[in-house]
């Protein structure tokens, strides 16, 4: 009825729509072209704007001028009505053919003007590219982060050691690793503010879509079998501990104060290796927490040396989990006011409190 | 792609059907791992032991189809005690509870009883399509109350089950108003059917595409059938004995050339020869033939009919089609992709005693197409394979079965190293293999140099040491599923690469030389993997000492640990 008036009034003239993109830039296009987009056709009925240049239709932001100009050519061929289905493909088939991100930026074009049917081929033809890809190519494919396993990891290295005996370093450690814990849940906060799972749930992700299907390639598969790898590490590191009970309870009847400090140490060291070993998993460490642990059964006294070495992994870890040495000292210091040991010690500096517990 | 708005990936990843590249997505990032959990409504589990239903429901709360294996594959050929698990019931529970919109399950190789049946026909509302491919445990009182209470079904398919057959009357509950199906598919079913309600029933069906009879339906209502339906594509033959006072046949033959759709066409169950003639007119256009049940057609009949079946792309038959047979196949079937010949008893003495290399040399050089392949023969020989290996390098799918498990390439008398090392090496996108005949470690060597993709592999009466196993579960790292029985292979091959389990699906041992105490190490050792030890049907003796062998062990990954529905005589470790 409209066209009708139209041909009646002004059977030679063309009627435009004037539409701008962000850049600022404004163009004359033919009305059926531009109406084939429902979001311009909506803005035309509902505003009236479009009909000259002072009043040119705004484009959403995702619609630059060369995504504009495709998505004019796409509506120029498909309004006529001429053309048979055949034709419609072949002209669809040439019109995708482009690199990723030019199509992705057309997606997105297309989806802000609510062009469904072009949306439709161009997500089929994005479906068609990610198909058949690891996921390490489908993220280099389309730029996207690894931030699924990396939070993985990191969640799996800060779960608290197990602590017995209540050996104060380990307490240290754990306080450490709670504060790191804490931190990379505020960090992902921040970084997905829409976004909230729970950590347990991320942890599984990795594995439910590893055991529902299997891994499809070596890396993912590598990646299953590492944190597999990583669980039974743990259990060991449990089992041993509880070998370790069993080897206190034969030495009740000798409570000397060395064989404290050496189940003490041990367990200190065997936590220290095995976390060791975690992150650098290597396979030949796999041997150090029992050969250590045999090693410092044989000892009666604490040799400087494993002593030495010792402080040297603590202070290691609390380097790798950016914990400074004050820091650390602080901690130890309160942990140290707690105990009530009946060691005689003025209350001075941190230093003279460290050595305190040394000597001990 | 950061920029993109939810709702577009989503859609991008509904054009994403396979559950191979779903899966991959859904590792690619925390927001692509968001948005196909909350869209992903397809599911395929290859193991119903490997996770909890539970925890399944929560993780893809969309959930619409559903697809599960239970029993190990072995259970096909006996070798899985009774009772050994693979329940479907807290599957469909778990759904029911959770209020899951179901709409398609299917099951292979589950236990299924009639009360599933009864719940899941009452508690899914939208319910369309059920698939049940070697199952067991259920009856025709559960197909009942599926016909009954499931308003909208479209798919009932039922392949290889042990169904006890009660009543015929299943048929009749479907309710006159369903009018919905498209597919239907009773072929195992061995009772009496309810002629007159199936009749009605596909006559009031008119999307109707695919139905298969079973053996107790007459070529009297068969031709009363396909005049109400002649829009059928695919089509399972029951019976095609003739009542020798009709002239049902002339009839038949008169129905048979108004089908003009019919593409796929298998049974004949029980099959009077000279009545064969009356199909002639559909076979030009047949790309499926399935005539492996077809005792009935000697080989002569046979190759008549593959003679004008020339745009066949699957063909499932029986030896007795020999060797010339698959020469004419091989002559006439240019488009021939999937093959499978399986054993047939030997009935009549003229026939060809089954089919042997030559056969399979014929068929590799007319059929360039060839990717899939099931291929039970007398003999074959390191030549005929490398022979094969070079005509069709497309191989995904090469399943051999020598009737003789180790016998030897009978020219050279040698093991058959060479001729599936060179299939190995020729076909890059092998994913499942089957080897039978005379093979010694040399063939895993291959397997494990060249099998880059290979996801399965059956291994029967092969090999000489641990080493085999190893060269396998060292070279394979896409590999699933081994299944080996009656091979040399002990504790050294089961516990050196303990961590690839957790790789794979599961790995089957059975009559080999692999003991309790080395399953025991292996369980304890990796506690992501149930271990499994069973004797057939006798309880396992706990207390037998740890050098004792074991007779069959079964060891899968799972992420719930050990299963609370195991019978006693299975012994998990």
């Amino acid at each position: 009825m409209f066209d009708a008036a139209m041909a009646v009034v002004k059977p030679e003239m063309k009627s435009y729509i004037w539409l701008q993109t962000v850049d600022g830039s404004i163009q004359q296009v033919e009305e059926e072209v531009a109406m084939f987009c429902p979001m311009i056709c909506q803005e035309v009925l509902q505003t009236g704007l479009g009909s000259s240049k002072t009043y040119a239709i705004s484009l959403p932001q995702r619609v630059n001028p060369a995504m504009l100009g495709l998505i004019l050519d796409y509506c120029r061929f498909h309004q006529v009505p001429g053309h048979s289905n055949k034709e419609r493909k072949t002209f669809d088939e040439k019109f995708i053919r482009m690199d990723t991100k030019k199509l992705c930026e057309l997606t997105s074009a297309a989806d802000s003007l609510q062009l469904k049917p072009l949306v439709d081929l161009t997500s089929r033809a994005l479906a068609r590219i990610i198909e058949g890809k690891t996921p390490e190519e489908i993220r280099e494919t389309f730029h996207l982060p690894d931030d699924l396993t990396e939070d993985l990891c990191q969640e799996e290295k800060l779960e608290p050691l197990r602590n017995i005996t209540d050996d104060p370093r380990i307490r240290l450690l754990n306080r450490l690793y709670a504060r790191k814990r804490k931190e990379l849940k505020e960090r992902k906060k921040l970084k997905d503010v829409e976004v909230e799972e729970e950590p347990k749930d991320e942890r599984s992700v990795e594995d439910l879509l590893s055991f529902i299907n299997g891994a499809d390639g070596d890396i993912k598969g590598t990646r299953a079998n590492k944190n597999k790898k990583k669980n039974r590490r743990r259990k060991d590191h449990a089992k041993d501990i509880s070998s370790e009970n069993t080897n206190e309870n034969d030495k009740e009847l000798n409570p000397l104060p060395s064989a404290y400090h050496d189940v003490n140490f041990d367990n200190a060291l065997e936590a220290s290796a095995s976390k060791h070993s975690r992150t650098q998993n290597l396979p030949a460490i796999n041997f150090s927490p029992k050969f250590e642990f045999i090693d410092g059964d044989v000892d009666d006294d604490l040799d400087p040396a494993m002593k030495e070495e010792l402080d040297r992994e603590v202070e290691d870890f609390a380097r790798r989990l950016n914990s400074d040495w004050p820091e650390r000292m602080q901690i130890l210091s309160l942990g140290q006011d707690r105990r009530l040991v009946p060691i005689s010690m003025n209350s001075n500096g941190s230093t003279h409190l460290y050595t305190g517990f040394d000597q001990r | 792609m950061n920029f993109f708005p939810d709702e577009v990936i989503e859609h991008i990843f509904d054009y994403v059907t396979s559950q191979r590249d779903r899966n991959d997505l859904s590792l690619v990032c925390k927001n692509w791992h968001r948005l196909e959990r909350c869209s992903r409504k397809s599911l395929f589990i290859g193991n119903c032991y490997s996770i909890s239903p539970e925890r399944v429901i929560e993780r893809f709360p969309e959930l619409k189809s559903l697809t599960l294996k239970g029993k190990p594959h072995f259970a096909d050929f006996n070798l899985v005690p009774h009772g050994w698990g693979g329940f479907v019931s807290p599957w469909i529970e778990a759904m029911v509870k959770s209020r899951v919109d179901l709409e398609e399950l299917r099951l292979k190789r589950m236990v299924v009883t009639d009360k599933s049946l009864e719940l899941l026909s009452r508690s899914f509302m939208n319910f369309k399509s059920l698939v049940l491919v070697s199952c067991e445990g259920f009856t025709t009182d559960g197909l009942a109350a599926i016909a009954a209470n499931c308003r909208f079904l479209k798919e009932l398919d039922l392949q290889e089950n042990e169904v006890d057959d009660h009543r015929g009357q299943w048929l009749s509950c479907f309710p006159d108003c369903c009018t919905s199906l498209v597919s239907l598919n009773f072929a195992c079913l061995k009772g009496q059917i309810n002629l007159g309600a199936l009749e009605r029933l596909v006559a009031r069906s008119p999307n109707l595409k695919s139905l298969r009879l079973n053996h107790t339906v007459p070529l009297n209502a068969l031709q009363r059938i396909l005049r109400r339906a002649p829009q059928i594509v695919d089509l399972g033959i029951g019976s095609f004995i003739p009542d020798p006072n009709s002239n049902v046949f002339i009839k038949l033959m008169n129905t048979i050339i108004e089908c003009k759709s019919i593409t796929s066409l298998s049974g004949f169950f029980e099959v009077t020869p000279r009545c064969l003639p009356a199909i002639y007119p559909v076979c030009m256009n047949l790309t499926a033939m399935n005539l492996s049940y077809a005792a009935g057609i000697q080989s002569r009949e046979l190759i008549k009919l593959i003679c004008r079946c020339g745009k066949l792309q699957r063909l499932w038959i029986m030896d007795c089609i020999g060797d010339f047979g698959l020469h004419v196949v091989a002559s006439t079937c240019k488009d021939l992709q999937e093959l499978r010949v399986f054993p047939s008893v030997r009935v009549g003495r003229n026939d060809p005693a089954g089919v042997t290399e030559k056969g399979l040399v014929a068929i590799s050089m007319g059929c360039p197409k060839l990717h899939s392949l099931l291929y039970f023969c007398q003999q074959m020989t390191n030549a005929a394979l490398i022979t094969v290996a070079k005509n069709c390098p497309n191989f995904i799918r090469f399943r051999l079965c020598i009737l003789d498990p180790t016998k030897p390439d009978p020219d050279t008398v040698q093991p058959l190293d060479e001729g599936f090392g060179a299939i190995v090496q020729s076909c890059k996108q092998l994913r499942r293999l089957s080897l039978s005949g005379q093979l010694t470690d040399q063939v895993f060597l291959y397997i494990g140099v060249y099998a880059e993709q290979l996801e399965m592999l059956s291994i029967a009466f092969a090999g000489e040491s641990d080493k085999a196993m190893l060269y396998v579960l060292n070279g394979c790292k896409k590999l699933r599923k081994l299944e080996i029985r009656d091979s040399p292979f002990g504790d050294s091959a089961l516990l050196m690469d303990v961590g690839k389990y957790e790789t794979m699906r599961s790995l089957w041992m059975s009559s080999c030389d692999v003991t309790i105490g080395a399953c025991k190490a292996l369980a304890k050792k990796m506690p992501g993997l149930n271990v499994e030890i069973f004797n057939g049907n006798e309880k396992v003796d706990r207390d037998v000492d740890d050098g004792q062998k074991v007779e069959k062990t079964y060891l899968y990954r799972t992420l719930v640990g050990r299963r609370k529905d195991a019978p006693e005589h299975v012994w998990t470790l």
